[in-house]
């Protein structure tokens, strides 16, 4: 049972709930382990730094049982790609297409993820990491054996329905040395449902993996998505995570790689688009932990009227960290007056053979770009959506996935370019 | 066609313009030459309605209408185009789709239908060819990685697309060497018409071997002399 704290209280009820592998005695030490954490931490508040522009009250202020298995009740558009389905957080098996040997749920994966599961974690991990970890019921694990490519796309789906509800999903890509994969995570609930979904993602990289991985949150505009991708990376491996937020009531993402071996790369891209009192908070951080490893970071904000923004990208250089290679871009453009953009680089070098470079702006659209536009007879309004799909879209425009990137253009597109769609 | 009377611009409190007075009729082309520094480009501007200038005394009259009453997009539907100095970059936005949405966004202002996308094919194509352009360049982003010389022709372009009444080509030859110069010219040239008047901002004389004007104007420190 989690002790009485007034912070915590809206959690008990999920103390006593039944858990996938519950007799496993590695898990058990994890999952009591991350309970004595969160009793330590509790939920984060303003008052701690990583979370001062993030506001949880809304969040607190509203309780939440522990997500049921419940069957689909929405349609799902067409693909011709694998698909897994997640339910309120359980693998819904009718409705996925794709399992096998390498793609499974967390449930039926225990062995394969034992060792790996939480070995790429913060140190210090926030309530939302613990409690992650302690409650985990349900995820996918891709497990690509040494020299193993998963063709194409593989499509998960997170499907947010029940109101109310919490999930913590915990979901592995465990690659070993030369494998390939490129996974499309969504995350979809239907607007006006009020609920929290906890997920984290763990990538384990092998030797001279390439891992592709997209996250897009589109859940219900109600909502709360407290997300964690944590990479580790062996030498040699390539890992790109784009990380796109288009709704959600609050969102907090925590995208964290550890370059762990030589020659490791990670590119981070991410996109974030605002409207309504939207929050969206993005917590980045690479750990160049070795020499001859890169980094190049990418993240760009638009928001509209209240919505808000926070950007803490940590670069981290150790000592031995020798030709290190890091770039960090972060770019805001705030349409609104009363929208807020808060952004926070931080670089800690070490080291001292090194190439680090970062930017940061907020700023309007262009007045000379919005001129030109105009000068050609488009009208203020056009001229205004077209500059900001063009500053949007330069994200999108990394993705080397054909499909992946039309598919996310389309999207853009229509967020952003009512009426001009056809443009695109 | 354009009646600029005594016109004075300052830009954040500082005179630029000091009393122009230009009159172009249809089909006439007009060249003001002039120093660094003279207020060319100021006037261009001006008359296409780019933020940022304040007229403090006289008039623009074009077909008729107070241009200093309309917004740039309204000036540009009414068949005004700027070819700029320095055409602005715009990553994300294929040339062919800014294109579109301007015809689109002019033809709506005129109350025409839109452009159907064969004939807009078929038309930009013969457009490019006749500013020597690789199609390919049609589907990049505007201006986007372009030489300056592919900018200046991508201006051309534009304006053969637009159609314009009237003309303002700022500093079109600025940046070009003779061979690109002259595909930008042979451009300028085949959009004359009886209809059609321009006015070429330049301050070298090279410039008008290529497009010859029917009038030449000085302007020094925001006078025409």
């Amino acid at each position: 049972m989690i002790t009485a704290n007034e912070n915590i209280s809206w959690v008990t009820a999920h103390a006593d709930a039944a858990h996938s592998g519950a007799n496993i005695a590695w898990l058990n030490r994890q999952r009591k382990s991350a309970l004595a954490q969160f009793e330590a931490v509790g939920l984060p508040g303003v008052r701690d730094e990583d979370w001062r522009y993030t506001n949880l009250r809304a969040l607190k202020s509203n309780d939440y049982t522990l997500s049921a298995v419940s069957s689909l009740n929405i349609e799902l558009a067409d693909t011709t790609n694998p698909r897994l389905v997640f339910v309120d957080g359980h693998l819904d098996v009718a409705a996925s297409t794709g399992l096998s040997d390498s793609v499974t749920s967390l449930k039926d994966s225990l062995e394969i993820v034992e060792g790996h599961f939480s070995s790429t974690l913060p140190k210090k991990p926030h309530g939302f990491t613990a409690l992650n970890t302690a409650y985990a019921h349900d995820g996918y694990v891709v497990h690509l054996k040494s020299g193993q490519r998963l063709e194409g796309v593989l499509e998960v789906v997170f499907v947010s329905q029940s109101a109310d509800a919490v999930s913590h999903t915990r979901n592995l890509i465990i690659a070993d040395a030369n494998t390939q994969c490129t996974i499309v995570e969504r995350h979809i609930g239907a607007h006006g449902t009020v609920y929290l979904n906890n997920v984290i993602t763990e990538i384990v990289a092998g030797d001279n993996a390439h891992i592709d991985h997209y996250k897009i949150q589109q859940e219900s505009n109600d909502a709360f998505h407290m997300g964690g991708v944590f990479i580790n990376q062996a030498k040699g491996s390539q890992v790109k995570s784009h990380n796109i937020a288009l709704s959600g009531l609050v969102t907090r993402n925590d995208i964290y790689s550890n370059l762990l071996g030589q020659g490791a790369h990670v590119e981070m891209n991410g996109l974030v688009i605002g409207h309504g009192r939207q929050h969206i908070d993005n917590h980045t951080e690479v750990n160049h932990a070795v020499p001859n490893c890169t980094s190049d970071e990418y993240y760009k904000t638009v928001l509209d009227d209240h919505s808000r923004s926070v950007f803490r990208g940590r670069i981290i250089v150790a000592k031995d960290a020798q030709l290190t290679n890091a770039d960090q871009r972060n770019n805001n453009l705030l349409l609104s007056k009363n929208a807020e953009a808060d952004c926070k680089p931080q670089l800690e070098i070490y080291a001292d053979d090194v190439k680090c470079s970062h930017g940061a702006t907020v700023g309007q659209l262009d007045p000379v770009s919005l001129f030109y536009l105009k000068s050609r007879g488009i009208d203020a309004e056009s001229a205004t959506a077209l500059l900001t799909f063009a500053f949007a879209n330069e994200v999108i425009e990394r993705i080397k996935v054909d499909s992946v990137r039309q598919e996310l253009t389309q999207i853009l597109a229509g967020e952003l370019l009512s009426g001009l769609e056809e443009l695109v | 066609m354009l009646k600029v009377t005594n016109l004075h611009v300052s830009i954040d409190g500082k005179s630029i313009l000091n009393g122009i007075n230009l009159e172009v009729k249809p089909g006439e082309v007009h060249a003001i030459m002039g120093p660094n520094g003279s207020g060319k480009s100021t006037l261009t501007n001006v008359i296409a309605g780019r933020d940022g200038y304040e007229v403090t005394q006289g008039s623009i009259e074009y077909l008729g209408k107070d241009l200093l009453e309309l917004a740039a997009e309204e000036r540009a539907c009414e068949g005004i185009f700027l070819a700029f100095q320095y055409p602005v970059e715009i990553p994300g936005v294929s040339n062919m789709a800014m294109l579109k949405a301007a015809m689109n966004s002019m033809r709506k202002y005129r109350g025409q239908e839109e452009i159907k996308a064969g004939d807009f094919l078929k038309l930009i194509r013969q457009k490019a060819d006749l500013v020597e352009m690789k199609h390919e360049f049609l589907k990049r982003a505007v201006n986007q990685g372009f030489s300056g010389g592919e900018k200046k022709r991508n201006e051309i372009l534009q304006m053969a697309m637009l159609e314009p009444k009237l003309a303002l080509l700022d500093e079109t030859d600025s940046g070009l060497d003779i061979d690109a110069l002259k595909t930008v010219s042979h451009g300028v040239n085949a959009l004359r018409s009886p209809e059609r008047s321009m006015v070429l901002v330049t301050h070298y004389q090279r410039l008008l071997d290529y497009i010859v004007p029917d009038y030449v104007h000085v302007l020094a420190n925001g006078k025409i002399i």
